[in-house]
């Protein structure tokens, strides 16, 4: 065999044989991403739903915010540093009764301050007078489509928290995997030659409805 | 045909067909994610997000339901030229009713100052971000019009969607009895990551 023919060939098997390995990676990579990130894709599937029928729930719970319930109330005697400003306030409160993590703060109009942490399963309220220094605990009464919703729109970068960075990080990298998911379905797609044409009348037929809401709604 | 081609089959097609709105949650997600980096860039080119195009008087009393309030919401529409789109009607304060209406390329907010007995019209300068978390919030059954429950339907099957390739994900990866060990290493590890979140944050 001539050496051009003999080089050609061996050629072909290395090109054959990177082309392989890489469809293997994008393969697992594809895989093993799924597999540790399907948590976060029911999760957002299942609040999807939850909130495109909102109108059943509200049938159900009936309109308004979602009412609190007492859990304790007690007499805080804690010092703020002088001049201290509502989150340093806040925060030193919620150290206190071993609740700190995300929240929102702000004083009303008789002074009382009013905490509201951001507790995923249990979101609570809390409310300190600083006239008798009395602070009351309440909790938001359960709801699993309340429960999925808070999942759906909990955001992390600025709270302050670090666990909450850790969970906007996740976030992120759910998206990372949908957008890898999509190019990696379209480059396996491809090497399938005999789910082509079916293949590519699905994604016509789904781009074309995509464009014609795109165009009127 | 058997079970196994048949699911990953449906695995794929499925895939395919729901492309754009994949594409379009997963790219429109990051200006939910990363809201302070686009409202900073917005904010940075110094133009106003509102545009007032009219002001006009109007005189009718605001009813109490939000029927109602929803149907007063359609009239001043219908006098602002605004006609089948998308709206919400909502109580601003006592003396206010703003009314919002959207589409994926418009918005208009109508502001009527029952005290005052005026109604301005303001249009929203588009934004790429605003139209993309526009279309990812977009649904429910609480507007009028074929086209509008059709996308909201279309939302229901996208999510059913992303629950049906978890589970012939799950079924696809049981067939490859070489990746369980690796794949029960990724699904412990993402389970228990996301109980972790659930009980901690």
């Amino acid at each position: 065999m001539p050496d051009r023919e003999r080089h050609a060939g061996i050629d072909a098997a290395v090109r054959g044989e990177v082309s392989r390995m890489i469809s293997k990676v994008v393969r697992r990579t594809h895989m093993y991403l799924a597999l540790f990130v399907f948590p976060w894709i029911l999760m957002y599937a299942l609040s999807t739903l939850v909130m495109n029928h909102r109108a059943l729930f509200v049938a159900r719970y009936g309109e308004g915010p979602i009412p609190f319930e007492k859990e304790r109330q007690l007499v805080y005697d804690g010092v703020f540093p002088e001049n201290a400003d509502l989150k340093t306030i806040s925060k030193q409160i919620l150290t206190s009764v071993g609740l700190d993590g995300a929240h929102a703060v702000s004083r009303r109009k008789d002074g009382t301050i009013a905490i509201n942490r951001n507790d995923l399963v249990t979101p609570r309220r809390l409310t300190y007078s600083p006239a008798d220094r009395t602070l009351l605990i309440e909790k938001m009464q359960p709801r699993p489509n309340a429960l999925l919703e808070r999942f759906h729109r909990r955001r992390g970068y600025a709270t302050g928290y670090g666990l909450d960075t850790v969970w906007a990080i996740s976030v992120d990298l759910v998206i990372i995997a949908m957008v890898f998911w999509v190019l990696s379905g379209l480059w396996m797609w491809w090497e399938m030659k005999v789910t082509r044409g079916l293949g590519l009348a699905a994604f016509l037929c789904g781009a074309g409805v995509f464009v014609l809401f795109l165009l009127t709604l | 045909m058997t079970y196994s081609h048949f699911n990953r089959r449906l695995h794929l097609y499925l895939g395919l067909a729901l492309l754009p709105w994949f594409l379009m949650y997963s790219i429109s997600s990051l200006p939910f994610a990363h809201n302070q980096f686009f409202e900073q860039r917005d904010a940075a080119k110094g133009l106003p997000l509102w545009t007032l195009r009219a002001e006009r008087p109007f005189d009718e009393p605001v009813p109490d339901s939000a029927a109602g309030l929803r149907a007063l919401g359609a009239t001043l529409l219908k006098e602002a030229g605004i006609d089948g789109t998308s709206f919400g009607a909502y109580r601003q304060s006592p003396t206010q009713i703003n009314v919002y209406s959207y589409s994926f390329w418009k918005s208009t907010q109508l502001k009527y100052f029952v005290d005052q007995k005026k109604v301005t019209v303001e249009d929203r300068r588009f934004r790429w971000d605003h139209f993309l978390t526009g279309m990812h919030a977009r649904g429910g059954f609480e507007q009028d019009g074929l086209l509008q429950h059709s996308w909201s339907v279309v939302v229901d099957i996208v999510s059913a969607a992303m629950i049906l390739w978890v589970a012939s994900g799950l079924y696809m990866w049981w067939e490859l009895p070489g990746q369980r060990r690796w794949g029960w290493l990724a699904i412990l590890a993402g389970t228990a990551s996301f109980l972790f979140f659930t009980l901690r944050l």
